[in-house]
């Protein structure tokens, strides 16, 4: 039988994992700015790898348009039942608009939350082992990208991003689990505005939760949830998804809306930053704001608690 | 230029295993589920048996490490998990036949286990709250479908080129 494991390589693995112990306690401390080592190697490999996409994202694109082909004939039938509605409601919304700016006008009112200068990006990459979800950009600081900003896609909001480095970035998703994930959000049907904040991504049903929603307030199924710019880098009116099921949480308290996104988290390559015209102001929510130096935190004090 | 084959074959796969991710989560019979690419990890595991295990480890370690600062910033997850499973792969040879057909099936067991443990160490940070039963359903064996997939369609390609470097090696000590 012969020695397994000799004694030098016993005290080296013993120091290995020591050191690999401290390494990782010490990465996951602090995982929201990246040394300068770190930013180097990720610049780099980000590099190649927007390169490595290219053809990939044409792929991608390829399949997706092939769906949509296939497609055509349904989406086209149920369009078409729609236009007429459409057309009466672009009629209102010019309307609306030109009220809206006339009115501003007279309040004196000039940048509005809504506003946002679109940073468009490339996803290079999905984290393999997707544990997280996550997703890297091809713009980064040098490019104006700024943590916590909303990555949108043309369907929705998809998420915000967690880090980033001068060429690159990275977006956490809305689906999540992690617990310090905040969106303020507003849900809005015809009668009247509700806040409320989106906290966790329920895994079976594959919804969003919207939490913190004042209980007296009514909301009901298919009402639509948008970002609320209150969080102070969101810009405000971004569609998040739609309500499917109502319920109390879980002290009585508050009410619970689980909330069905607008956008795909699968298959995702182009996304748009948005980066707010109006100055984004420091949160105060959330053990991660104020380490980040010119970091905001996306949430709200005044939603519902 | 065969001397470069090998670099060259380990960066590809860290880039197509990107790449491939970008086509998952899919969605089936209403469920997402989660496939995740192994390549890279997959041929150093052959490199380990049919090469050298001391440089197996090494790329794993120089690999993981860029996994651990690109992907997860967690540094020391990858850095170790790589390396130990070449270290595994390696210490088999001496017990072990080396046919194709053996040498996938321990590939495909060190990849379960590989996933078992980051399964493990995600849930200890609670990272992830999934039960064990809906990992398995929706992550670890859509993921071996897929490596099974990938490893038939190339494991005879990486054999022979290993093979033929180790026995270019090997020519050259005797000269």
């Amino acid at each position: 039988m012969p020695q397994f494991l000799n004694r030098k390589k016993v005290i080296f693995l013993i120091i290995g994992v020591i050191l690999l112990v401290a390494l990782i306690g010490l990465s996951l401390r602090d995982r929201q700015n990246a040394s300068l080592p770190e930013k180097i190697v990720k610049d780099t490999v980000g590099f190649a790898q927007s390169i490595v996409a290219k053809p990939t994202n044409y792929v991608t694109g390829f399949i997706e348009d092939i769906d949509a082909m296939i497609n055509t004939y349904e989406e086209n039938k149920r369009l078409k039942s729609r236009l007429e509605e459409f057309g009466t409601l672009q009629a209102e919304v010019n309307e609306l608009t030109v009220e809206n700016k006339r009115l501003q006008k007279l309040v004196g009112k000039q940048d509005s939350l809504r506003k946002y200068d679109p940073i468009q990006a490339n996803v290079i990459a999905r984290n393999p082992d997707q544990w997280e979800e996550k997703l890297i950009l091809n713009q980064g600081s040098n490019d104006g990208v700024k943590l916590n900003m909303a990555v949108i896609t043309a369907q929705g909001l998809i998420g915000k991003v967690v880090q980033t480095t001068p060429q690159t970035s990275e977006v956490e998703l809305l689906s999540t689990s992690n617990t310090n994930y905040r969106v303020s959000a507003t849900i809005a049907n015809k009668k009247k505005e509700t806040n409320g904040l989106i906290e966790g991504y329920d895994r079976k049903r594959g919804e969003l939760i919207l939490k913190r929603v004042d209980s007296e307030l009514s909301v009901k199924k298919g009402d639509k949830v948008t970002t609320s710019g209150l969080g102070g880098i969101f810009p405000k009116g971004i569609l998040i998804g739609e309500v499917t099921k109502v319920s109390t949480d879980d002290f009585g308290l508050t009410k619970l809306a689980y909330v069905k996104p607008a956008a795909d988290f699968s298959m995702i390559d182009h996304v748009i930053i948005a980066k707010r015209g109006t100055i984004a102001v420091d949160g105060v929510d959330g053990n991660n704001t104020n380490k980040a130096e010119d970091a905001t935190k996306d949430s709200t004090t005044g939603a519902g608690n | 230029m065969v001397r470069y084959l090998i670099p060259v074959v380990v960066i590809v796969l860290f880039f197509a295993e990107t790449e491939f991710s970008l086509f998952s989560p899919i969605e089936w019979h209403g469920h997402l589920i989660y496939l995740v690419p192994r390549f890279l990890i997959l041929f150093l595991i052959f490199m380990a048996i049919y090469y050298d295990r001391k440089k197996a480890m090494i790329y794993g370690l120089i690999f993981g490490l860029i996994n651990d600062i690109f992907y997860i910033d967690i540094i020391g997850l990858y850095t170790f998990l790589y390396p130990f499973i070449c270290f595994i792969a390696g210490s088999t040879v001496k017990y072990i036949h080396q046919h194709l057909v053996v040498t996938t099936t321990l590939s495909l067991a060190l990849i379960a286990v590989l996933e078992v443990a980051l399964y493990q160490f995600f849930v200890l940070i609670s990272f992830t709250d999934i039960s064990f039963a809906q990992f398995l359903n929706t992550r670890l064996i859509p993921t071996m479908i897929a490596n099974v997939i990938f490893i038939v369609l190339l494991g005879g390609g990486f054999k022979y080129l290993l093979e033929y470097r180790s026995y270019q090696r090997a020519n050259r000590s005797i000269l």
